[in-house]
Order: structure tokens, then C-alpha cells, then sequence
């Protein structure tokens, strides 16, 4: 172990640490988002086509499912390069942070999404049949049932996906994704510069408390009582 | 066939079964009925007899494998799902676990409906929601949400929910049954203040005679899935011809007096069921025939109550000296307007 004094503190690399938290925070808030968008609907839709369910598709609900379990399974190490040739296509390059969003987007859509499911499971069946009975349609029992009656639970749930993105986003140094993940994974672990990794990791750990505190607080926001 | 009351719906040969584990359950057995427009329709059975699924049946919540189901002379059968819709926005349910949505306000609760149907503006949606908050007597918790209420008041917002769309009928499955005595009594008083000022029919299910009694004109009684008895709640409570319905009148104590068997070599004479309606339950008929007939009598059972505001009673007595010949007791009885079976 290195020892860790105050000098080599300020003799660290403050602007690269700087940059590098800036790009973890780009590749969380616009992975985040697309993973929101993507995986929302396709949460809808394992919801509402699995058997029992309102519009219920067990093969269409069967492939999808697998879809998503093949997904969740594959290390995030290996579909970052599976990825390499689609990223390419998508968005022009395949490094960097832009290179970077994509596999993050492609692995966090069926976590969220498949955590949309449950929670959606948890709306109270009767209360949907309630809606039914007062003559609702498809989309007025989604926009003005489901959705904001499992509110807090959506918000938990997209707390607990951005927690996991930015654990995805420390092993996007492999494809020169950036980030301060990739930074104390290229110091601390490739160098022996302990100190830049406990920065890091600290920096990583607030960014995390933050979110989940954030996250909580949301929830507390929407409880309904 | 002339009628001066109107059929508000008319079931036909419903059959539902369920299927689990690839075992067949018949839960409705070819059950036709017949409820009157603006009346209240009382649907009592043991738990599993069926009642839920027919009270479903009545909104397609759940369909019927065969039948038919006509709706103020509409087939619901046959509607497609838009039409099925517009047509639910008119017909009001309301749910033992009342079913409300905690993401919403009281007022939000009750404006639901309204929006669904989205053929008022916000204000005239505002007005409506004030007026229905009003009729249940909830406007000073408008603002508080479900897990903020107690049983009670989230049925009445139930109802007001239920009533939002100016429906022409309103289903109530269990509406009760989660609920105390006392709390019970209020939301039973309050359909039937609906059921008075705004003409609506109700069709009720429940296990519980004494809701039947406090509320209903019509009942029907189903077993098995099949409807065993029908008629109006008067003649089921006075004659019940069929075993579950007895057993249900017994149990809430508004059976008939049925002596045990082992009693009945011991009381010497005939046995009279006497039953009164209305007026002469409040007389001293047994009295006054008592003197006419030279007629001493051993009272053996009693009852009295009231059928929604009709008073009745019945009693069993044994007779044990008379100077006229038994078999004509009842004709002097009919004359005092009660009803004498010798038994
Ligand atoms: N969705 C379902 N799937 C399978 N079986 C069902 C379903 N719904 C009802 N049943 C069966 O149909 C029969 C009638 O059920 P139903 O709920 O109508 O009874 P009920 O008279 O309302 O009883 P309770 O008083 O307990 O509510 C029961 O045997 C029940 O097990
Ligand atoms: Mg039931």
C-alpha cells in the first residue's frame, strides 16, 4: 500500500478527475433517460401481455421475456463488445462517451423494464376492474391507472437502475467509455495509485448515496397519504 | 303480457364455468331472472354459490360461456368493445373492497368517471364531483386521500363514484360486508335514499338476510350457481320453499318457528302458522278470534319485524281447545287479513 498523505492529494490530477466525473454524469443522465423511455413501454407490455393480464399474448410475452432474461444475463463486460458493430451504426462510433451510451441503454432496459413489470403486478386488481366496470378504455386504464397508482414504485425502481448504471458506466473504460469508474479502475488497479482510486471510489460512493437519497425522496413526494 | 312495470334487465339461460387445473367448475347453471326497472334486487346465496360472477355478468366484467344478458332491452352480448365501454360508463358498481384509487383525492375519485366518459368541462365536472360529495356527505374530506378514510366513508365515495355518470343502474357486490353493523346500517339507509330520489334500479348481492330485509322488493336465491328461489321479499321471507333459503332465514333469526322434532309428541293439539302483514300485525287478531272461536291456544314461537317499512309477524301456536272444527280456522283468520296454515 502507498501511503496517503495530504501532498499527494494536491499533486493529483484534479482537472482529469474533474472530467472524468463529468462524463460518468453524461453517461448516467442520458442512459437514464433512454432507459426511462425504452423501458417503460416494454414493461407496459410484459405487464399487460402476460397470461392473466388485460391483453394477454403468452408467445409474444414468452419472447419477450426471454429477450430480456437473455439480456440481464450477459455480463455487461461482454455486451459492451457484442455491441461494438450496432453502437457503430447508431451513433457513428463505438468509443468514448457517446460510444459508451448505448450498451448502457441496450443493459439497463430490461433491468428497468422487467422492474416496471413487477410493479405494475403490484397495482391492485381490483381497483383496475373498477376501472373497467366504469366503462375505461386500453390506454385510459395505462395513463390514468396503472401509471399513477404505481407512481412511488416506477420512481423506486428507476432509483435502483440509475444505482446499477453507474457500476455499468466504471467497466465502460474498456471501450475508452470514460468516467471515473474507468479512471480508478486505470490508476487505482493498472498503476498502484491507490490515492486517485479512493478519490474515485468516494466520488463514486457520494454519486451514489445522491441518487438514492433523491430516488427516496421522490418516493416520499408521491406516497399517497 | 301487459305489465305496468318495466324490465330493466333480463337474464337468460346464463351458464359460466371456470376451468383450473383441468378440473371443471360450473359457478352459474343456467340461471334466468328477471329484475324490474327502478326496484331494488336482492341476490343472496352461501359463499360460492355464484353470486359474484352473476353480479359480474351484468357489466361483462365477466363473460358468460352462453346466454343472454339484455339491458333495458339492449343485448350487451353482442356489443362490440367501444360500445361495451359507453354503455359501463352508465351503469355504476360498487365494491366490497371498494376499489378506490389511492394515487387519487375523495374529489379525484368521484371526478374519475367523469373524465372517463369526458363529456363535461372541468368546471361542470368540479360542480358535479361538489353536488356528489354533497349527496354521500363527504365535502369536508374532498381533499383527504383513501388511506386517510375510514371503511365507511370510502364506500360512501364509492358510491358517489358509482353514481357519477348518472347511471340507470348500480351494482353493489358486497358493498356491506367489510363493514360494522352500525356503518352498515348508514350505507344501507343511503341506497336506499338513492334508490328513492333518483329512481335508480339497484341490484344487490349479499349473505346476509337481514340486508335483504332492510332494503330490497325483489330477491332471488341462488345455490350451486343455480337460482333455487324468486320473488318478492315479502313471500320469500313468509313462505321459503327452499332448504338453503330457510337455513339462511334461520340463521340471521328471521326463520320460521320450526319445532324439533323431538318436541312434537310432547304439545298435544294441531299446529297453526299464523302470519301477518302490515296492519293486522299491530291488532290483537289473536285475541279477538280467540273469543269468536272459543279458541285457547299454546304460543309456541314469534317473530316480528319489518320489511322495508312493512311490519310482519308470524307466530306458531298449538291449539289446544276450540269450538269450531280446526279446518275452518282459517277461513275466520282470513277474515282479520292473516294467513292460518294448519301444519
Ligand atoms: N376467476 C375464477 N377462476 C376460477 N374459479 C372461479 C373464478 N371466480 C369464481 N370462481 C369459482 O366460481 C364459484 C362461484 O364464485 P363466486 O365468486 O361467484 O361466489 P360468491 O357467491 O360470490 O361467493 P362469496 O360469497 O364467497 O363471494 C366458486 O366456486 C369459485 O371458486
Ligand atoms: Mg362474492
Amino acid at each position: 500500500m502507498t501511503d496517503f498523505s495530504w501532498s499527494q492529494l494536491l499533486a493529483m490530477d484534479w482537472v482529469e478527475i474533474g472530467e472524468a466525473g463529468l462524463d460518468t454524469l453524461i453517461m448516467l443522465s442520458v442512459s437514464l433517460v433512454f432507459t426511462v423511455l425504452l423501458g417503460l413501454p416494454l414493461g407496459i407490455l410484459l405487464y399487460l401481455s402476460a397470461p392473466g393480464q388485460l391483453r394477454a399474448r403468452p408467445r409474444l410475452y414468452a419472447s419477450l421475456s426471454l429477450l430480456v432474461n437473455v439480456l440481464r444475463s450477459l455480463p455487461f463486460v461482454i455486451l459492451l463488445i457484442v455491441l461494438i458493430p450496432f453502437t457503430l451504426l447508431l451513433v457513428g462510433t463505438s468509443i468514448g462517451v457517446a460510444g459508451a451510451i448505448v450498451p448502457l441503454v441496450v443493459g439497463a432496459v430490461p433491468f428497468y423494464a422487467r422492474l416496471v413489470e413487477n410493479v405494475l403486478r403490484e397495482v391492485d386488481r381490483g381497483v383496475i376492474e373498477a376501472s373497467q366496470a366504469m366503462g375505461a378504455c386500453l390506454s385510459q386504464i395505462i395513463f390514468k391507472v396503472l401509471l399513477p397508482e404505481s407512481l412511488p414504485g416506477l420512481i423506486g425502481a428507476a432509483t435502483v437502475t440509475a444505482v446499477a448504471l453507474v457500476s455499468y458506466t466504471a467497466m465502460s473504460g474498456v471501450i475508452g467509455g470514460g468516467g471515473l469508474g474507468d479512471l480508478a479502475v486505470r490508476y487505482g488497479y493498472q498503476r498502484f495509485q491507490t490515492e486517485v482510486m479512493v478519490v474515485t471510489v468516494a466520488l463514486l460512493l457520494m454519486l451514489v448515496q445522491l441518487l438514492q437519497s433523491a430516488g427516496d425522496a421522490l418516493v416520499r413526494r408521491f406516497r399517497f397519504d | 303480457m301487459a305489465r305496468w312495470i318495466d324490465i330493466m334487465i333480463e337474464v337468460q339461460s346464463l351458464r359460466k364455468t371456470f376451468s383450473h387445473g383441468g378440473r371443471q367448475q360450473v359457478a352459474l347453471d343456467d340461471v334466468s331472472l328477471c329484475i324490474e326497472e327502478g326496484g331494488i334486487f336482492g341476490i343472496i346465496g352461501r359463499s360460492g354459490a355464484g353470486k359474484s360472477t352473476l353480479i359480474r355478468c351484468l357489466n361483462l366484467l365477466e363473460r358468460p360461456d352462453s346466454g343472454s344478458i339484455c339491458l333495458g332491452g339492449q343485448e350487451l352480448m353482442t356489443l362490440s368493445e367501444s360500445a361495451l365501454q359507453a354503455r359501463r360508463q352508465r351503469i355504476g358498481m360498487v365494491f366490497q373492497h371498494f376499489n378506490l384509487l389511492r394515487s387519487r383525492t375523495v374529489a379525484a375519485n368521484v371526478r374519475f368517471p367523469l373524465e372517463l366518459a369526458g363529456t363535461l368541462s372541468a368546471q361542470q365536472m368540479d360542480a358535479r364531483v361538489a353536488e356528489l360529495l354533497a349527496l354521500v356527505g363527504l365535502t369536508a374530506h374532498s381533499g383527504k386521500y383513501p388511506a386517510q378514510l375510514s371503511g365507511g366513508q370510502k364506500q360512501r365515495v364509492g358510491i358517489a363514484r358509482a353514481l357519477a355518470n348518472q347511471p340507470d343502474l348500480l351494482l353493489c357486490d358486497e358493498a356491506t360486508s367489510a363493514l360494522d353493523p352500525e356503518t352498515t346500517d348508514s350505507i344501507l339507509a343511503l341506497l336506499a335514499d338513492i334508490n328513492r330520489q333518483l329512481r335508480l334500479t339497484i341490484v344487490l348481492i349479499t349473505h346476509d338476510m337481514r340486508v335483504i330485509r332492510q332494503l330490497c322488493d325483489q330477491v332471488a336465491v341462488i345455490d350451486h350457481g343455480k337460482v333455487v328461489e324468486a320473488g318478492p321479499v315479502l313471500d320469500v321471507f313468509l313462505q321459503p320453499q327452499h332448504s338453503v333459503t330457510r337455513s339462511l332465514l334461520a340463521e340471521t333469526g328471521l326463520g320460521h318457528g320450526v319445532l324439533p322434532a323431538s318436541w312434537r309428541e310432547r304439545i298435544a293439539g294441531p299446529l297453526l302458522r299464523l302470519t301477518f302483514v302490515g296492519e293486522p300485525t299491530l291488532e290483537p287478531v289473536l285475541d279477538k278470534v280467540g273469543r269468536e272461536a272459543g279458541l285457547r291456544v299454546n304460543l309456541l314461537s314469534g317473530t316480528l319485524s319489518e320489511i322495508k317499512g312493512t311490519p310482519f309477524g308470524q307466530l306458531l301456536v298449538a291449539v289446544m281447545a276450540s269450538t269450531v272444527e280446526v279446518a275452518r280456522l282459517p277461513e275466520i283468520f282470513a277474515r282479520e287479513g292473516v294467513r292460518c296454515e294448519v301444519l
